[in-house]
């Protein structure tokens, strides 16, 4: 397993040249810093999906000594892995050129970027290679198609919760925020290794 | 002895191709040619005895194990190569083995160092610069550098040259002289198996129509050449199949003796070979056992 989260590494080593300055110019660009955690995040689990998104690193994993579920349980391990470096890297990087932020920009961004890939990971699974983005652009359109009807008729509800939610403390929110994030991301492993199970290479 | 593979009646099907009912037994120590032609189902036999396909029916086990408990077990004692490179192409062989080795237990870095030199593979070129012959070597340097008990292979000699093809089966060979290894590969060039295979598996749309040792088959298939009007129904009947020409016909028959008998001196007979017996099963009727 150590070594499937270890193959991200030895793939994307040319890509960490991009990724540095790249994470140098979110912050010197003075983007907040909640988008620069969210965008440092998702870099490294997107980008080593993108190789794994390729029929024939499929084909080499299940054909190497490890079991489709530990090839998936490497994936959701190894992107919390990646997450925290990255976040550790770019909260040493702004401590040093001294630049603001504030520690919810770090869980802001970190949980959606968890809860993205939670959506994102078994999508890439569902469907073939190329069929990914027009799967989300579909789902995009039917998000900004039904939630102008939706919203309407739960606002009553809405506004309820919404009260309800502003008589929390916050350490209250956060904790069950951070829970249900964790919650979704399980989930989320649970799908993915079920669909990775079933697949044909 | 338990067979090294074995398939037990696996059907699978996939949209408009199905293997049917397959039942494949490989022995250990042995080389198996996996033969028939494009689309005859030899990539899916061999993605199904990989497990990267699952049968809808049927039980595929390797080494006695099967994949349901012991996947680890199994996959570590083969090694593999495809036809098409499986690896990362952007990467060079150096990172490429530093994926693929920690996977073993029983990688050994010196035996792969002594195949790179061998081969004369660069280390530190982008796997996508190598020609397909090189990418053919560095597949097969990275399959059997851990020990494995068994080689799969799907169509290694394709798209290679004579002189590197010749290599290639000498290196299998001097492989072989380990009793404990067992070969098992595809291939639509039936020259290759004549110098190494042990047995031959032939099959045809989805369906395996042989699996017999190649002594077997030298015996037990024959070319028939006469004139046309030495065949009737009862005739035609021993034989899989017939091509007829003005001049005469040309048939395969899985009976020669009984054909001898029956013909004596009328006919011409010589042995078949895999081309033959590939040529003419194309369409003839199914090979009935003759034993």
């Amino acid at each position: 397993m150590l070594n499937l989260i270890k193959r991200d590494a030895i793939i994307q080593k040319k890509q960490l040249y991009v990724f540095i300055p790249f994470m140098l110019f979110f912050i010197l660009m003075q983007v907040p810093p909640i988008l620069t955690f969210l965008v440092v995040s998702i870099y490294i689990p997107m980008n080593a999906y993108a190789y794994d998104e390729k029929a024939e690193t499929n084909i080499l994993l299940n054909s190497l000594p490890y079991t489709r579920k530990q090839i998936i349980a490497a994936r959701y391990i190894g992107s919390v892995f990646y997450i925290t470096l990255s976040v550790l890297l770019t909260i040493a990087i702004l401590l040093l050129l001294n630049q603001p932020f504030e520690w919810h920009d770090v869980g802001i961004g970190v949980m959606s970027s968890i809860l993205f890939s939670s959506f994102a990971f078994p999508m890439y699974y569902i469907f073939k290679r190329g069929y990914v983005s027009l799967a989300t652009m579909i789902a995009f359109f039917i998000l900004v198609a039904f939630v102008p009807m939706i919203l309407p008729k739960i606002s009553n509800q809405l506004t309820n919760f919404l009260h309800f939610v502003q008589e929390l403390s916050l350490s209250v929110i956060y904790g069950s925020v951070v829970s249900i994030t964790i919650v979704i991301y399980l989930f989320s492993w649970l799908i993915t290794m079920t669909i990775y199970e079933r697949k044909a290479f | 002895m338990e067979p090294i593979i074995d398939l037990q009646n696996v059907s699978k099907k996939i949209s408009s191709f199905s293997i049917d009912e397959m039942n494949l037994q490989v022995e250990k120590g042995m080389v198996t040619g996996f033969i028939g032609e494009n689309g005859a189902g030899k990539s899916t036999t061999i993605k199904l005895i990989m497990n990267l396909l699952k049968p809808d029916t049927g039980d595929v086990k390797l080494f006695g194990l099967d994949y349901a408990t012991h996947e680890k077990e199994i996959k570590e004692r083969i090694g593999f190569v495809y036809d098409s490179n499986i690896f990362f192409e952007g990467m060079n062989l150096k990172d490429i083995k530093r994926v693929v080795a920690p996977a073993y237990r029983q990688w050994d870095d010196a035996l792969f160092k002594n195949y790179i030199d061998q081969f004369e593979l660069p280390m530190n070129k982008a796997i996508k610069s190598f020609s397909k012959g090189m990418q053919m070597k560095a597949s097969i340097a990275l399959a059997i550098s851990h020990h494995a008990e068994l080689i799969i292979m799907d169509e290694p000699t394709a798209g290679l040259d004579p002189i590197f093809r010749r290599e290639l089966l000498n290196l299998l060979q001097e492989l072989m002289l380990d009793s404990n290894q067992t070969i098992f590969f595809s291939t639509h060039i039936t020259t290759d198996l004549d110098r190494i295979a042990d047995y031959i598996a032939f099959i045809q749309n989805g369906k395996l129509l042989f699996n017999h040792s190649t002594e077997e088959i030298k015996d037990q298939y024959a070319v028939v050449k006469g004139s046309n009007d030495l065949l009737d129904r009862d005739t035609e009947q021993f034989f899989i199949n017939v091509k007829r020409t003005n001049s005469g016909f040309n048939a395969l028959t899985n009976q020669p003796k009984t054909v001898q008998n029956v013909f004596e001196d009328t006919i011409i007979m010589e042995r078949a070979t895999l081309e033959d017996i590939m040529y003419y099963s194309k369409g003839g009727k199914e090979h009935a056992k003759s034993y």
